[in-house]
């Protein structure tokens, strides 16, 4: 306990400098503009503002690139209660009574209530993270080849099963991801593998790149192809926010059940926002003593998933930050921005940068609290930005995505590269093919395979290893049931009903 | 493996053939990639279990796809239903393709661009051709944007954060 203390004594000094706090608020409006605005999210956000945090210190940069992936989450139910149209996909629930409420003149109490929501849950979460990440860490520095490849092996089949769609689509994706890691110099025989004599090709394809790519570009394509235009903005002028007393005794205890709910699905591989809210609505559905309220209106329904949603956001560092292993895209954007920094991700991070690392738990904790200042009293100046069309918007989204590419190595073909996966990404959303898996393949492409081959120099290349050490042998086994639930017809079904509710 | 589990759209059955469709073409677009990847690492030295060389992790990947790919085109296959199609659930192929080759047309033309006319003259190229994605976009409006974004950028990248992005052409 008092190394708990300690250890978040020495990241409140680092996230508090003025340098950082500044770092923090922007991330946190950033993210909050993005999360306000549909057509953007945090992973193209990210990506694209990736390149310029190689300016930063790491720990700033990282304080920012945090801060716009919880900003968006506040930022998206905005949008969500007020348009009906939800700034993130972790706010699609939100939409739902959400917006009944703003159509019966509670909008202000609906705001209020995501917003504490969303702050409850930042609370507990960053506790989490400072309790839960020492001992994962601990357990993670124990770890061989062997035991490191079975836990990508089972990240990457549990980011199939709670990712949406078809689970060999999925895995498909991360073969496809895989692969596009791979290009590049072969780390160990120093031969060029899938260059086809490009020089530019030689390092491999940038991750930014790629990201910006196929979520930035390829989003800008499929908006545009929507077309079609229709808003119909709630509520002007919000003026009262303070929920009734009523609203209130509702709201908190799903709040916390929320949180509680959230804070576990977003460790795991795969989860992380978008899951967490659509399983907290279930929840409520199902606690509530009058489920046929939800859909008209029950405060309830904003405050769980809203709570479960920052809750999820925010637990899903954990595995990113203690065992280098990314849940989900944002993380995997993460540890690009530290690879950018020559930070190798994993449980030494913690040991040998605490810095760094509590910083970064300190800092959103006060990014959260930024976030509730934001979003409540200023509540009308999201609004007015939800009134700029999207015919400007994807203009300057389309200039930042070029800009951004282009300086990340000041090559010209960098962009043209994105342009390509922007193209690319356009073809996956048509053929519902997720992109998320691939990017996780992508960034663990070449470690899945150095573990590989290091396991089997390990064991004179006899396959058996991966059953003699019990570490291993269970992770893989874990990934292994994983797979086989995804395929019975029961459970099947329900994982189906889960993404469907609502 | 599963045969139905992407029913994610509410209303299956008219949807269905569509989804049938789109997993046959994902289906062949995996296997297209798989091929053409084993095709290149045709001479990759594949090595042992014990010491893989450049091409066995590549070359496992590539049949892994082949495979994976071979199930989501029988799943499509399988899946075509007698059920009537739906006109205006099938959005039309060609809305997709007049933004996907102007968006590209304008990111390709700013990257060309870039070095040669500087930031300025290269952010307008970009705008006026990304303008003609769309029919909403008046001429004046364009004209204004392409201002609006340089002022922007230049005062971002170039006086923020100092970046060596040349402004404008350098004759």
């Amino acid at each position: 306990m008092g190394d708990l203390l300690g250890n978040l004594a020495t990241g409140f000094a680092v996230a508090l400098t003025p340098a950082n706090l500044g770092f923090a608020l922007m991330g946190a409006l950033i993210g909050t503009l993005i999360g306000v605005l549909p057509g953007i999210g945090p992973i193209a956000t990210i990506a694209m503002l990736l390149p310029l945090t190689f300016h930063l210190e790491p720990v700033s940069g990282l304080i920012m690139l945090a801060g716009i992936f919880y900003g968006a989450q506040y930022g998206g139910s905005t949008s969500a209660i007020l348009v009906n149209l939800p700034g993130e996909t972790s706010s699609v629930v939100t939409c739902i009574d959400g917006h009944q409420m703003a159509r019966q003149g509670r909008a202000g109490a609906a705001l209020t209530v995501a917003a504490l929501a969303s702050f409850l849950a930042g609370t507990v979460a960053t506790a989490i993270i400072a309790m839960l990440a020492p001992p994962l860490a601990r357990i993670g520095q124990s770890f061989g080849a062997p035991e490191y490849f079975a836990l990508m092996v089972l990240g990457l089949i549990a980011a199939v099963v709670l990712a949406h769609g078809s689970v060999v689509k999925a895995i498909a994706m991360i073969v496809l991801g895989l692969l596009l890691g791979l290009i590049g110099t072969d780390g160990q025989t120093a031969a060029q593998r899938f260059t086809f004599d490009l020089n530019a090709l030689s390092d491999g394809i940038e991750f930014a790149v790629l990201a910006i790519g196929v979520f930035g570009v390829g989003e800008i394509i499929a908006n545009l192809a929507r077309s079609g235009e229709s808003r119909s903005l709630l509520a002007k002028r919000i003026t009262q926010l303070m929920p009734t007393r009523e609203e209130f005794a509702r709201s908190w205890p799903a709040a916390v059940r929320g949180t509680a709910l959230g804070g576990l699905l977003g460790v795991l591989p795969g989860g992380g926002a978008t899951l967490s809210s659509f399983a907290a609505y279930v929840v409520e559905k199902k606690v509530a003593r009058d489920p046929s309220r939800f859909g008209r209106g029950a405060i309830e329904g904003v405050a769980g998933p809203e709570a479960a949603n920052n809750a999820g956001a925010q637990t899903s560092f954990i595995p990113m930050l203690t065992l280098g292993l990314p849940g989900n895209a944002v993380m995997a954007l993460m540890i690009g921005a530290m690879m950018i920094h020559g930070i190798q991700p994993g449980p030494q991070v913690m040991t040998e940068r605490p810095t760094l690392f509590w910083g970064m738990v300190a800092s959103m904790w006060i990014g959260n609290l930024m976030l509730l200042v934001i979003n409540l009293p200023l509540i009308g100046m999201w609004v007015q930005l939800l009134k700029v069309p999207y015919r400007f918007l994807y203009l300057a989204i389309l200039l930042f995505c070029a800009i951004g590419v282009y300086t990340i190595s000041n090559s010209a073909f960098a962009v043209i590269l994105a342009a390509i996966f922007g193209v690319v990404g356009y073809i996956f959303m048509r053929l519902e093919c997720e992109p998320a898996p691939m990017i996780l393949g992508f960034v663990l492409g070449p470690l899945v395979e150095d573990n590989l081959r290091r396991a089997m120099r390990i064991s004179g290349g006899d396959p058996m290893i991966f059953v003699e050490r019990p570490i291993a042998f269970g992770l893989l086994i874990a990934a292994a049931i994983l797979l086989v639930i995804v395929a019975l017809p029961a459970i099947r079904r329900s994982r189906e009903q889960a993404f469907q509710e609502g | 493996m599963a045969t139905d589990n992407h029913d994610t759209v509410p209303r299956a059955q008219p949807r269905l053939r569509i989804l049938a469709r789109k997993d046959v073409l994902a289906g062949l677009m995996f296997m297209g990639v798989a091929a053409f990847g084993l095709w290149a690492s045709r001479n990759y030295p594949v090595g042992t279990a014990l010491r893989m060389s450049t091409g066995y992790v590549p070359r496992l990947l590539c049949w892994t796809l082949l495979g994976l790919g071979a199930i989501v085109l029988v799943q499509g296959l399988r899946r075509v239903p007698s059920a009537a199609a739906t006109p205006d659930a099938a959005a039309p192929a060609a809305s997709g393709l007049r933004p996907a080759v102007v968006v590209t047309a304008s990111l390709v033309a700013f990257a060309l661009a870039l070095e040669t006319f500087g930031l300025v003259l290269s952010i307008a190229l970009l705008v006026a051709l990304a303008s003609l994605a769309t029919r909403d976009l008046k001429a004046r409006e364009t004209l204004a944007a392409a201002a609006v974004l340089s002022l922007l950028t230049w005062a971002i990248f170039v006086f923020g954060l100092g970046l060596p992005i040349p402004v404008w052409p350098d004759w």
